[in-house]
């Protein structure tokens, strides 16, 4: 019953701190812009659109992510294998990790601006110096409270993984989880605000980003701020559930039938969320309505 | 973050005699493995080419829209293919691991469980931020009705667009994919990690119970490995982008299957040779 | 609606790099069994400068493959290069190969990955004319920089190295496979740290201004960057003395290239400047 009771605990603070990792980590992308939003960013100057936007082009988020939590946890190890006490040693790991992520970012954004010269974009290097910080801090709150999830997960609930593994499968897991969820928000709602309210962004208007903000001329914070507040909020919860409930189910079912009482509680979720997620699309069909009149299928 | 075709799209045409000679490779691969390690090798890349198979084939569900899905300009995750289904895949994988001492069947069933439910929780979510962050409905641009739900799919796409979010097939496509990739993922690590229990002790001299971590972490490194290189072909089988199963380049799944096969085949050889020479 | 990636030319030919990359990976990686004739660690960072090398290649490599537009993006040809270099580079550190594991590992690699790129070109269908050579290249490169990455962190390439390490338990050392490249899971963070250095420089660089020094110092600072998390690592696995040797070698090596990094940036941009507002362009 302790066993229980104790796995319960770890689960629950896994499940917080994966939450906190998957807004930091949405957050980090939009004030970086990586991913999928950043082909705008890097667009908009062929365009004719010059801006004040941060161009990290690192990859995407799920390798970068996986990349910097399995080096955070990584350097962890090495420092916990040199008999250093465990939360210093995942402190200092994350740190070294967000260092490495502030260098790439850096080299993302000269090399892809000095690439646009053609199309006269500048280098803006107030940009470099303001952003660059604001991202490591979101990777360090990301990549950290990956890692303690992961050394917990090892440690405390018994995986057979080490640690440098778990931070790598964790990574990959919350960058696709983040992306999945923040991206179109960040890409539709922030980057393309001028245009209509409830509709996609018609092909017509690519590369035709806001530029100029509610005071001034737009930067990444200003994209942070803004995105942080639903899409940031929605990535965690997306990361926290997926980690909660696939630690939860093991550790309360997977003694019950032999095993199969853990597969059968998740099959039961998965079928809960597909009738939330019915429920949602069926709600946007009555209440938002068809953008025309319904043609009839011959 | 992709770069525009500058020579002409090869298209979903099938190329015959390739196939043929795929599956000429796969036998001969199979052969080799017979004569150098006949008995729990074999059993082992067989079991390493199915679960090969598994991720490839369960690739081809999941629906990727790629950077017009982050403007909302086609439905489907705004991330890349291969990262994506490794990301389900690899959650899949760490739940199969730790079901590993309950047997395989179970351990499978797990991970792909395990993958399957992460997809179910990033769709539904994904869908939360269309209709209630952005206020747009979920509309396909392929297909006029939605084959599952009957909704008609038309009139609910914004002008200018190929569609946006995740209609209900796509939804069910995304955890299917999930489910066959963690599957599949967690067979290969599960054959890998039998073989080398049974093999590294005797071969590097070490008891059974200290050598463990070794081959725990061979046999994972493995599998995320060649989970990577069968989702990078399937991404190069779709071309980057696919809506889900109801897709016209879902049909191309065939040459992702005999692809998947070979290149599981070979990578799995490989990795066996490190314990049977 | 996406970027343009044009074929660029001009610059060192494709051909130059490749042979100076695979000699330089392979001298590197022999310097390194220096350490087991002298029966030392001080000679582990040559490891390191194996891996830089090695990228240097590879990343010339994706360069040639993506400029033909392969569909999809570039990281992912990264990560099937380390994919298929992985196990390619295990199998060739076994006792059988002794001293040939380089060589062992380079050709494996590039049997696997000939194989790959057939099965992307016509199984596929991808019909790209640099598939088949650029993905027998890359997985070598994956193969050889992981090679390096294990030299650099435990001081040999021989599989007995990466898979014992020793633990002090109550003062006495002893012998551990828990606390090696491969049983503590290090493979991972070098599998990561290669595949995406090696596609970082092109996709950095990517645009109509493209420039291959620029690329190139790109790499030579992403190779150096790793190997300074490499051998913080490594201090773990070896000798403290060694691990600072690599260390400072690294950290002198990524502070010149990121330097001259900037330099070429500034060479090559539109404009430097400073708190300054976006200029105005005719009709937007």
């Amino acid at each position: 019953m302790v066993q229980i009771v104790f796995g319960i605990g770890i689960t629950a603070l896994a499940g917080a701190l994966a939450t906190i990792a998957g807004s930091a980590e949405d957050t980090e992308s939009n004030i970086g812009s990586q991913g999928d939003p950043n082909s705008q960013v890097q667009l908009a100057p062929q365009m004719g659109f010059i801006h004040r936007i941060f161009n990290k082009a690192v990859a995407g988020e799920p390798p970068a992510y996986g990349l910097w939590c399995a080096l955070g946890a990584g350097l962890a190890w090495a420092f916990m294998a040199m008999q250093m006490n465990p939360v210093l040693a995942i402190v200092l790991g994350c740190v070294l990790a967000a260092l490495v992520q502030g260098v790439y970012a850096t080299t993302a954004y000269l090399g892809r601006t000095a690439s646009l010269a053609k199309f006269g974009q500048p280098v803006y290097v107030d940009i470099l110096k303001s952003m660059t910080s604001v991202t490591m801090a979101h990777a360090f709150i990301a990549i950290f409270a990956v890692v303690t999830l992961c050394h917990l997960i090892n440690g405390a609930l018994g995986h057979p993984f080490p640690l440098p593994l778990l931070g790598l499968i964790w990574g990959i897991a919350l960058g696709a989880a983040g992306s999945a969820t923040g991206n179109p928000y960040y890409g539709k709602e922030r980057q393309y605000q001028n245009q209509k309210f409830g509709a996609g962004v018609p092909i017509s208007a690519s590369g035709n980003i806001v530029r100029y903000a509610e005071a001034g001329e737009r930067n990444s914070l200003d994209n942070g701020f803004f995105t942080h507040k639903i899409g940031g909020s929605a990535s965690g919860v997306c990361f926290g559930l997926i980690v909660f409930l696939e630690i939860w189910r093991t550790i309360l079912f997977e003694n019950v039938s032999a095993g199969w009482g853990a597969i059968v509680v998740g099959i039961l979720l998965i079928l809960i969320f597909t009738v939330v997620d019915r429920y949602i699309e069926v709600w946007a069909r009555r209440n938002y309505g068809p953008y025309t009149e319904a043609k009839v299928v011959s | 973050m992709s770069a525009v075709a500058a020579k002409p799209q090869a298209g979903g045409a099938m190329n015959p005699t390739a196939m043929v000679v795929g599956v000429i490779m796969l036998l001969i691969i199979l052969a080799l493995c017979w004569y150098v390690s006949p008995g729990l090798g074999l059993m082992a890349l067989i079991g390493i080419i199915i679960g090969g198979v598994l991720i490839g084939f369960g690739t081809h569900f999941v629906p990727v829209g790629g950077a017009p899905a982050a403007m909302g300009q086609a439905p489907g995750i705004a991330t890349g293919v291969a990262m994506l289904a490794a990301g389900a895949g690899l959650a899949g994988l760490f739940g199969g691991a730790w079901a590993a001492g309950q047997g395989w069947v179970i351990a499978t069933i797990t991970g792909g469980v395990g993958g399957g439910l992460m997809m179910a929780i990033t769709c539904m979510m994904v869908n939360f931020i269309y209709v209630f962050g952005m206020g747009i409905p979920s509309a396909s641009g392929k297909v006029a009705k939605d084959p599952i739900t009957g909704d008609t799919q038309a009139e609910f796409k914004s002008q200018g667009t190929e569609g946006h979010g995740l209609p209900f097939v796509s939804f069910v496509g995304g955890v299917t994919g999930g489910f066959l990739g963690g599957a599949g993922g967690t067979l290969i690590y599960l054959q890998l990690l039998s073989l080398y229990e049974t093999k590294l002790p005797t071969l590097m001299g070490v008891p059974a119970a200290q050598v463990m971590p070794i081959a725990v972490a061979a046999a994972g490194i493995f599998a995320v490995g060649l989970f990577l290189v069968n989702a990078v072909l399937t991404a190069y089988n779709i071309t980057g982008t696919i809506e889900g199963p109801h897709d016209p380049k879902f049909k191309r799944w065939p040459r992702a299957i005999v692809a998947s096969a070979v290149a599981s085949a070979l990578c799995g050889f490989v990795a066996i040779l490190i314990v049977a020479i | 609606m996406s970027v343009k990636v044009e074929v660029i030319e001009g610059g060192i030919p494709h051909n130059k790099i490749m042979i100076a990359g695979l000699v330089g990976t392979l001298v590197c990686l022999y310097l390194t069994y220096l350490n087991v004739l002298t029966n030392t660690e001080v000679f582990a960072f040559f490891g390191g400068l194996a891996v830089v090398t090695a990228l240097i290649w590879g990343s010339h490599t994706i360069k040639v493959l993506c400029s033909y537009g392969i569909g999809t993006g570039v990281p992912s040809a990264g990560m099937i290069a380390f994919g298929s270099g992985v196990m390619a580079m295990l199998l060739a550190t076994k006792p059988i190969f002794g001293m040939a594991a380089p060589i062992v590992a380079l050709v494996l690699a590039a049997i696997i990955g000939f194989i790959l790129g057939y099965i992307s070109n016509n199984i596929l269908n991808m019909k790209i004319p640099a598939m088949v050579r650029a993905l027998t290249e890359m997985a070598a490169v994956g193969a050889l920089s992981l090679m390096g990455f294990a030299a650099l962190i435990t001081g040999g390439f021989t599989f007995a190295g990466l898979t014992t390490g020793t633990v002090n338990m109550l003062g006495m050392t002893v012998s551990s496979n828990q606390i090696s490249f491969i049983g503590g899971g290090l493979i991972a963070v070098a599998f990561l740290l290669g595949a995406i250095a090696i596609q970082h420089p092109f996709n950095a660089c990517l645009g109509p201004g493209w420039k291959q020094d620029r690329m190139l110092m790109l790499t030579a600072e992403c190779g150096f960057l790793s190997m300074i998390v490499a051998a913080i690592m490594s201090f773990a696995l070896i000798s403290a003395g060694s691990a600072i040797i690599s260390l400072i070698v690294a950290i002198v090596g990524w502070a010149y290239t990121y330097n001259q990094y900037i330099c070429l940036s500034k060479r090559d941009a539109a404009a430097w400047l400073d708190a300054k507002p976006i200029p105005d362009m005719e009709g937007h």
